[in-house]
């Protein structure tokens, strides 16, 4: 087994007036590279934060992250970003995209803020693929909610991370828009393979998955 | 009415660090509003209280004038109260200057001129002294005691042969200080003494007076005009006339001063104005959503309008009472301060602060309370305006669709940059915020460009041109004559000339003195114009060294420095024509020229006009090369050394020189260094407030860069954390805020710098030709240019740093969570 994260007795708790939330309570998990692993579990089960952990976005109270062999949380504010942009991809519910920026100047962002070079056919070869080749100078608010998260999507992939996280990425999408979202993220493991966690709600999906994690009161509880 | 106003405090709460943020701005404004007036009032109220505590109280003072005129001037129905003044005589032969005068009890009240014990003189040879002239005159004595005085008195338009009177002392005058430092006293004689010594025909009077009707609000402008009016009954010159304007403008409405007043509290409200506005304009625009979801759930256009106006309003009504309440002990404070730093330095800044303890001096005003909350009130709802038509215009369906940013995104597309940079991303920031990055920098610039022209006049307002304008060189010695003076026939001009001491011997002993670079001779020849009356004029030579200077000053008129050394051409000053408006370029004037003991007619054309300053000229308003005026006489006609130095000061070179003039009695010597002192004091109190004020409109400017990089990385944290989480370090966020603050700082300096140096200039020729603080030259203010760029970049820098820090405040992930 090629494991791309591997999460250590991992810890995080919110104070919430006198209570105590255990979003993320002494976890401990492996994630398989090329792999597309689904997060499932009720809302406020921590998966979100979980995924937020791995990706560097949140620190924990306790505990480790490995990724590439790396522990992340060992590493300084701005050694983290640098790995991000250069290991991680991330896409959210909301999008999340640039306003000021046109479809193309969001997808070379995270090459940008590394400094590299943009290949312009690589990039275009991914606009491509998720069918936003015409929108390349559109503005995301001209962009429906399917094309604003294929952009998130792309824009995820073109640093070529060795791990994409996907925090419901499919939740404000209909369902045509969804499975044409699904379909692009499991090329993405299959033809370039990447490794894709995903947190969704939805059966079907998880369905989709190669491995499905389930998520309750911040423990993974089980593992399918 | 009631759920508005709920759901305007509900949001003002939820945007508390928003709300907070304006609330600082109009905290700052609205002290602003309150501060300026307040503190300028009472340091106007303590220079006014300090006019009527120590200066005299007349209007208007006629000099010179016979018995006939004063007569006539005693019933004249413009006049409420008169007082009459006149010079008696000197004592004689002290080294002291101690004139006899003959005062009234009205005039000594009108120049509030009182004794520190005793009783007015009232019999002839009754006296009032003071402590200070017995001891020049090796006398002692108190009330009822005799002294005997050696004195020269006035008459046939001279000091008389000197003779020993006696005299009892009646009382003493208060001693001051001025008197003892520069040893120039006066002594009270009775009326029934100056009667008995001078005949009526020779007595010359001077007329202290205070015009009627200005009992109520009453102009200065016609005051004076009315003091002008009176005087052109009389025949009286011009430069026979005084107006006592300080007094004036202490206790009557100056129209000038008012303007002034108005323009400075106008520059404020309109900055204040600008900065709320900008500040508003800058946080509301980015609340479309919010008020779109209140409209689809049925709030009415009218009620969106008032949310939005409810919620900016409580914001104000927090911050202004608690600014008025910081204001009102501030104020008082900052008084203080500004007198407690100059206390030292000037008497009458510290008669301010005397007659500040004894509750003579008022710093609250009701109305500028009331100025400082309606201009606030009126600024808030101004700057709402805007913002309230845009909230109200919403559509529901665009408000529910409008995500952050995107509203105001008109374009579908854009052609974009093949990569991306941080520098790029700022770029694309400002360039689509171009409403907002143009109304913050032309907020700031307004403040900027007001505080670029005041700088440029104080600028050039210095005391080196200044004491440059009065005196040429370092050293001006020039000779101590005297007119009339019967016990001294040696000192007047034409008897001087015989052995005059300002030899060529002089000149080389001068010029070898260490320190010393050259010395130029100055020749002076008085005459009288026959078509004025006989008045007495002075035609200066001018050396050939300063033919340059010379030339240069003309402003009308042609003339070479060859021609006007035949004798028969003069460069009129520009100062005769105030005092003989009569006398025109091309006028050919008829002198009367007193030789030695011979005097001769001439005449002489006034071949141009000049504008010289008073060191240049010493007030002698014909000019003529110095062969020219060496035509009039066969003697030695030099009358001015002007003496450069290599140093402006040098102690030894100043007490050599000292020794030399010493040597007698006719020779006296200005400094460089002392004209310096002299224009420095004069303008201290004068530049310490200017610069104050323009330090508070250094503040408005650096609020108002604060709002704006506050509030762009505040409505953009959600952006920013985007950023931060797909890879952007934080040394990249501080160097994108960073060139947003450059662009902001270099669009406020290019405008500030820019515009207030081309507005600067003409504010100078202003100034220039109203002679306010002796402004002469332009100069370019590259002090505060450069004090104005580093203070922006720093505080940009620096607001950089802090509020990059401030956003990692709150965790990455709550920040890309972050939703209006």
């Amino acid at each position: 087994m090629h494991k791309i994260v591997e999460i250590k007795d991992l810890v995080k708790y919110y104070q919430t007036g006198e209570n105590v939330v255990k979003a993320v309570d002494h976890t401990n998990l492996v994630i398989e590279r090329g792999k597309f692993t689904a997060i499932v579990g009720r809302s406020g089960s921590g998966k979100s934060t979980l995924l937020h952990i791995m990706g560097g976005l949140d620190r924990p109270d306790s505990g480790e992250v490995w990724i590439n062999g790396k522990n992340i949380l060992e590493l300084k504010d701005n050694a983290l970003a640098k790995f991000r942009r250069r290991k991680i991809g991330f896409v959210f519910q909301d999008f999340n995209l640039i306003p000021s920026l046109n479809v193309w100047e969001n997808v070379v962002l995270p090459l940008g803020l590394d400094g590299r070079k943009v290949n312009e056919q690589e990039i275009m070869q991914i606009l491509e693929k998720i069918g936003l080749a015409d929108k390349r100078d559109a503005m995301p608010s001209t962009l429906s909610g399917g094309q604003k998260q294929r952009t998130a999507i792309a824009r995820a992939l073109a640093g070529a991370p060795s791990i994409i996280l996907a925090d419901e990425p499919t939740g404000n999408l209909d369902s045509q828009t969804e499975l044409e979202v699904m379909n692009f993220f499991k090329r993405c493991v299959s033809d370039m393979g990447q490794t894709l966690v995903m947190i969704t709600h939805d059966e079907t999906i998880a369905q989709m998955a190669d491995e499905v994690i389930l998520i309750e009161d911040g423990k993974v509880e089980v593992r399918s | 009415m009631k759920m508005v106003r709920k759901i305007a405090f509900a949001n003002m709460k939820y945007h508390k660090s928003k709300n907070i943020l304006t609330g600082i701005a109009i905290f700052l404004t609205t002290l602003l509003l309150y501060m300026v007036p307040t503190v300028g009032m009472a340091l106007i109220n303590g220079q006014f209280a300090m006019i009527n505590e120590l200066y005299p109280m007349w209007h208007g003072r006629y000099r010179e004038l016979d018995s006939q005129i004063v007569e006539k001037l005693e019933v004249h129905h413009d006049i409420a109260r008169y007082g009459l003044r006149s010079d008696v005589g000197k004592i004689k032969d002290t080294k002291a200057e101690v004139m006899l005068f003959y005062m009234d009890k009205e005039c000594m009240d009108l120049c509030k001129i009182h004794l520190a014990e005793g009783r007015f003189p009232e019999k002839s040879e009754e006296i009032v002294v003071t402590k200070g002239i017995l001891k020049e005159i090796g006398q002692q004595g108190n009330i009822g005691d005799t002294i005997r005085i050696p004195c020269q008195i006035y008459r046939n338009g001279g000091l008389d042969f000197a003779e020993e009177k006696q005299f009892v002392i009646s009382g003493f005058l208060e001693d001051a200080e001025m008197e003892d430092e520069n040893r120039t006293y006066s002594a009270l004689v009775s009326k029934a003494f100056f009667e008995n010594e001078i005949p009526k025909e020779q007595r010359v009077y001077r007329f202290f007076f205070q015009v009627k009707g200005t009992e109520k609000n009453i102009l200065t402008d016609e005051i004076e005009e009315r003091i002008e009016n009176i005087a052109l009954q009389f025949g009286i010159e011009e430069k026979q006339i005084k107006i006592n304007n300080e007094y004036l403008a202490a206790n009557y409405i100056d129209a000038a001063f008012v303007s002034i007043i108005t323009g400075i509290m106008l520059i404020i409200v309109f900055a204040g104005i600008i900065t709320i506005y900008s500040i508003y304009y800058v946080s509301m625009g980015e609340r479309i959503q919010e008020f779109g979801k209140i409209k689809a759930i049925g709030a009415t256009k009218q009620q969106i309008r008032q949310i939005v106006l409810w919620e900016g309003l409580a914001v104000a009504m927090i911050a202004v009472p608690i600014t008025i309440i910081v204001g009102t002990v501030l104020a008082k404070s900052v008084f203080l301060g500004i007198l407690k730093l100059y206390n030292d330095e000037s008497f009458m800044v510290s008669t301010i602060d005397v007659l500040f303890e004894k509750n003579q001096v008022q710093i609250y005003y009701w109305w500028i309370y009331l100025l400082a909350i309606v201009v606030t009130f009126i600024t808030v709802y101004i700057s709402l305006h805007k913002p309230m038509r845009i909230m109200a215009k919403v559509s529901e369906m665009e408000a529910i669709r409008y995500q952050m940013g995107e509203s105001g995104g008109r374009k579908k597309s854009k052609k974009g940059y093949r990569d991306i940079t941080v520098g790029r991303l700022a770029k694309i920031y400002l360039s689509g915020n171009k409403k907002k990055s143009f109304m913050t920098i032309t907020s700031m610039s307004a403040t900027g460009i007001f505080l670029m022209v005041v700088a440029t006049v104080l600028a050039c307002a210095t005391p080196e041109e200044s004491a440059n304008a009065s005196l040429v060189g370092q050293y001006e010695i020039s000779i101590a004559d005297e007119t009339g003076n019967k016990e001294h026939p040696e000192r007047e001009w034409s008897n001087i000339q015989q052995y005059n001491p300002l030899t060529k011997e002089l000149e080389d002993r001068i010029e070898q003195i260490n320190g010393i670079k050259t010395v130029s001779a100055f020749s002076e020849m008085y005459v009288s114009l026959v078509d004025y009356e006989n008045i007495r004029e002075g035609i200066l030579g001018i050396p050939e060294e300063y033919k340059d200077t010379l030339m240069d000053g003309i402003i009308e008129g042609e003339v070479t420095y060859e021609e006007l050394c035949r004798g028969d051409k003069v460069i009129a000053d520009q100062n005769l024509f105030r005092w003989y408006p009569d006398i025109a370029l091309g006028d050919k004037l008829k002198l009367i020229v007193q030789d030695d003991d011979t005097s001769y007619e001439k005449t002489v054309e006034i071949a141009a006009i000049g504008d010289y300053p008073i060191g240049f000229t010493n007030f002698s308003f014909l000019l003529m090369a110095k062969d020219g005026v060496e035509t009039f006489s066969e003697h030695n006609l030099h009358f001015y050394y002007h003496v450069l130095a290599e140093e402006n000061y040098n102690e030894k070179v100043k007490m050599q020189l000292e020794e030399i003039i010493a040597e007698t009695e006719f020779l006296q010597m200005r400094t460089w260094q002392q004209s310096y002192e002299e224009h420095k004091a004069a303008l201290a109190l004068t530049c310490g407030a200017c610069y104050a004020f323009l330090g508070i409109l250094g503040v408005i400017c650096i609020m108002n860069m604060m709002n704006t990089m506050i509030h762009n990385v505040h409505v953009r944290k959600k952006e920013i954390g985007m950023l931060q989480a797909i890879g952007m370090s934080d040394t990249q966020l501080l160097y994108m805020l960073q060139i947003e603050g450059v662009f902001y700082t270099v669009g406020t300096l290019i405008l500030s710098v820019g515009g207030g140096s081309i507005l600067g200039h003409p504010v100078y020729q202003w100034a220039k030709q109203n002679g306010i603080l002796n402004i002469r030259n332009y100069h370019y203010p590259v002090n505060a240019a450069i004090i104005v760029s580093v203070i922006l970049f720093l505080v940009q820098i620096v607001l950089a740093v802090v509020i990059a820090k401030s956003v990692k405040k709150e965790s990455l992930i709550d920040r890309v969570r972050f939703s209006e």
